[in-house]
């Protein structure tokens, strides 16, 4: 029998980026607010410090700051006809299990998208007519402008201490930055990162190909900064352990060094961690929401938090989990093409090639998460005609190096043997000498690609898994090959030793290896009801003090990476929450 | 060993001129700035690096309830201004194999406003 605790104003599930910003913002607004947060309290002093920081065994083989695969999981499989089986190990995407979240071990790449995002469908139905839009291919507008989101972008990008060159300055193209981007009102933070040579070699190279490289924007602090809430960040060190580990050098854009202590030294503010929140609560009409109940994972106690408004924060599939398992909204059917929640599920895509250079010594072991340069040219560059392509979407192509680690980054030629004594003699003499060069691909949605209850695997609470139905559809396969196509133009341009060039993905989608953390959709953004679980402020159409906040939200994914976005519109909604919703609660949108 | 490797680090810091006594505390207080992202001047509040309240009267790896690296524990080192100057300078190469991750700050006449800022804020 759980617990029943008293009322707060808003309950958070999560406490990475979106449930540390909206702590923030609604203590800051004199609400009274708890985290719950599943996994434990970390510090940068206690955690994540040198030397214990840099373990390829514990942070990256066995996922020390990760979920939990034998408490909780999903199913996968590639079509509905197939039966789906549990990931009972994390490996093509690895979302956070710590105060802090996925946000501690990210990279820090942070993008804009822009309205070719958000308008995806009337966009490409304007151009190329209905029809282009193949039947399955269930993209939609997303109800919001790049326009509204441009402040919020930037209170992100000042926030998390974003590195990198403006290239569109409220309408002025500005030399060295993407010339693809959408206009900004100001420049990012902080200046480029330092290049290495990798990304130097790649820019140089895309430029000869008529391409327009730039360094790639992330929260890695290219030199000590203060943020607008007082936060501080020490200047990147270029240590190369970025992904999957804490930052030891307080220069990565996280929550853990920015919102989240400053809620914390809010009175109005309580974080809980080891909290499992198994379920949101709806009262009796089904209108509202009126808490969650949570168990404590250290002793198993249950607890029932009751709460004016419930904001699940966790990572996008538990977000849609949490849906599905609570019962609000309809759930999605495939066949029927009806319902909502779990609908529109995507993922990315992408093609890489290595490049050897003989005598060449890029010192791999030294990179920031964000050291490398990128063109955007097949990607948000309108100009770039996939009429006779034949697919939405697009990639960008980058080249450097993001925490390819001492121990696990072993570049070899393709036909070298896989072990022993010839394997050895190969991966000491072609270490220093490689590069790479990668495209990162949208994943439009598909009709059969999609979330549900998982009938037969149950997690530790005894609750269904979340099932995973997804693979690639022909959208992705030819812009695959067009992608590979270019990586291997711009790689071979440079006159490489060797090459292991890049090939379109042709295979089904698999659990393994790692691809990306950037799981999208599920409860998705939009105008009406009908097409959509929540609104542009990201409230629930079927419980107006409910807020579902994170890449769940995205109706399709892009080439980009998720977390711009991600911050931008967990302070959109926060302003939504404070200014509008609080003062006369009630749905921010018409249905 | 250990006390050769020392000597050696002041030795050099030595050579170089040791530690300029006409630092800029207002342009020091900025140069901190780099610091302050791990180090706090108050004292007892240990961030991701030790408080530097009093450093100037320690001994390195001394406050009980910060979590030092061996190699700065055995260093043996006095903090004073020429000691900071030749560490700020190069923190691996005074103390091999210490965890501070900073690269060091390449500037003689930067370093010396930053003492000259710590020797008036960490008092």
């Amino acid at each position: 029998m759980a617990t029943k605790l008293k009322e707060v104003d808003a309950v958070i599930v999560g406490l990475g980026w979106t449930g540390g910003i909206l702590a923030k913002e609604l203590t800051e607004a004199g609400l009274k607010v708890v985290a719950l947060e599943r996994g434990a309290m970390r510090s940068p002093a206690n955690d994540y410090s040198l030397p214990n920081i840099r373990d390829e065994l514990r942070y990256v083989v066995r996922h020390d700051l990760m979920q939990n695969t034998a408490r909780d999981t999903i199913t996968v499989r590639n079509e509905p006809k197939q039966e789906a089986l549990p990931m009972r190990r994390l490996g093509s995407f690895l979302p956070g299990e710590v105060v802090g979240g996925s946000a501690v071990h990210w990279s820090g790449h942070t993008w804009r998208w822009t309205d070719m995002e958000f308008k995806v469908r009337s966009m490409y139905e304007e151009r190329y007519g209905k029809a282009f839009i193949p039947d399955d291919m269930t993209i939609q507008d997303w109800g919001i402008t790049y326009a509204e989101l441009e402040p919020y972008y930037d209170k992100f990008e000042y926030t998390a201490a974003i590195s990198g060159k403006a290239g569109n300055l409220r309408g002025e193209i500005q030399p060295g930055g993407n010339p693809f981007e959408a206009p900004r009102a100001r420049d990012y933070p902080l200046p480029p990162l330092t290049p290495i040579l990798a990304s130097q070699m790649f820019n140089e190279a895309a430029r000869n190909n008529g391409y327009h490289p730039f360094p790639r924007p992330s929260a890695n602090a290219s030199r000590a900064y203060t943020n607008p809430d007082g936060s501080k960040f020490g200047a990147c060190q270029y240590c190369g352990y970025c992904q999957r580990f804490g930052c030891e050098a307080n220069a990565k854009g996280s929550p853990h060094l920015t919102v989240i202590p400053i809620a914390m030294r809010n009175p109005n503010f309580e974080l809980r961690t080891h909290s499992w929140v198994t379920k949101v609560l709806k009262d009796s009409d089904g209108k509202r929401v009126t808490g969650v109940t949570y168990t404590n994972v250290l002793n198993g106690e249950e607890f029932e938090q009751p709460a004016g408004m419930v904001l699940l924060c966790a990572y996008a599939i538990n977000n849609v989990h949490l849906m599905l398992l609570s019962g609000i909204g309809e759930p999605y059917d495939p066949v029927a093409q009806k319902g909502v929640v779990g609908k529109n599920y995507c993922y990315q895509t992408g093609a890489g090639a290595t490049l050897f250079f003989q005598g060449r010594r890029f010192n791999p072991f030294m990179n920031a998460g964000g050291s490398n340069d990128t063109i955007d040219d097949f990607n948000i560059n309108w100009n770039f005609d996939r009429g006779p392509l034949g697919f939405v979407g697009g990639y960008n192509v980058a080249g450097g190096f993001n925490t390819v680690l001492p121990i696990g980054y072993r570049p070899v030629p393709r036909g070298t043997a896989d072990w022993g004594k010839e394997w050895k003699a190969a991966t000491a003499k072609w270490y220093q000498t490689a590069m790479n060069i990668s495209a990162s691909g949208s994943v439009m949605a598909n009709r059969y690609n999609y979330y549900d209850l998982d009938p037969t695997y149950r997690n530790a609470f005894g609750q269904p898994l979340m099932r995973m139905t997804f693979d690639y559809k022909a959208n992705e396969h030819k812009m695959g090959q067009h992608a590979a196509k270019v990586v291997n133009d711009i790689a071979k341009s440079m006159n490489p030793t060797h090459l292991n060039s890049a090939t379109a993905r042709t295979d089904p989608w698999t659990v393994v290896p790692y691809q990306s953390t950037h799981n999208t959709g599920g409860t998705i953004m939009g105008t009406n009801p009908r097409a959509s679980a929540v609104n542009k402020y990201l409230q629930s159409w079927d419980c107006h003090n409910l807020f579902v906040v994170g890449a769940n939200v995205f109706p399709h994914n892009a080439s980009y990476n998720p977390t711009g976005p991600v911050g931008a519109l967990a302070y959109w909604t926060a302003d939504a929450i404070k200014n509008r919703y609080v003062k006369n609660p009630g749905p921010l949108v018409p249905a | 060993m250990r006390t050769t490797r020392l000597m050696l680090g002041l030795g050099l810091a030595i050579a170089s001129g040791a530690a300029r006594a006409d630092g800029d505390a207002a342009r020091g207080e900025k140069r901190f700035d780099e610091c302050a992202a791990c180090h706090s001047v108050e004292r007892g509040v240990n961030n991701v690096g030790p408080s530097l309240s009093g450093v100037f009267t320690r001994k390195a790896g001394e406050l009980p309830d910060f979590r030092y690296s061996p190699a700065m524990k055995r260093s043996g080192i006095a903090w004073s201004a020429e000691t900071l100057d030749s560490f700020v300078g190069d923190p691996q190469k005074l103390v091999p194999a210490n965890r501070m991750p900073y690269a060091g700050m390449a500037d003689a006449s930067a370093r010396a406003d930053l003492i000259a800022y710590l020797r008036e804020a960490t008092k």
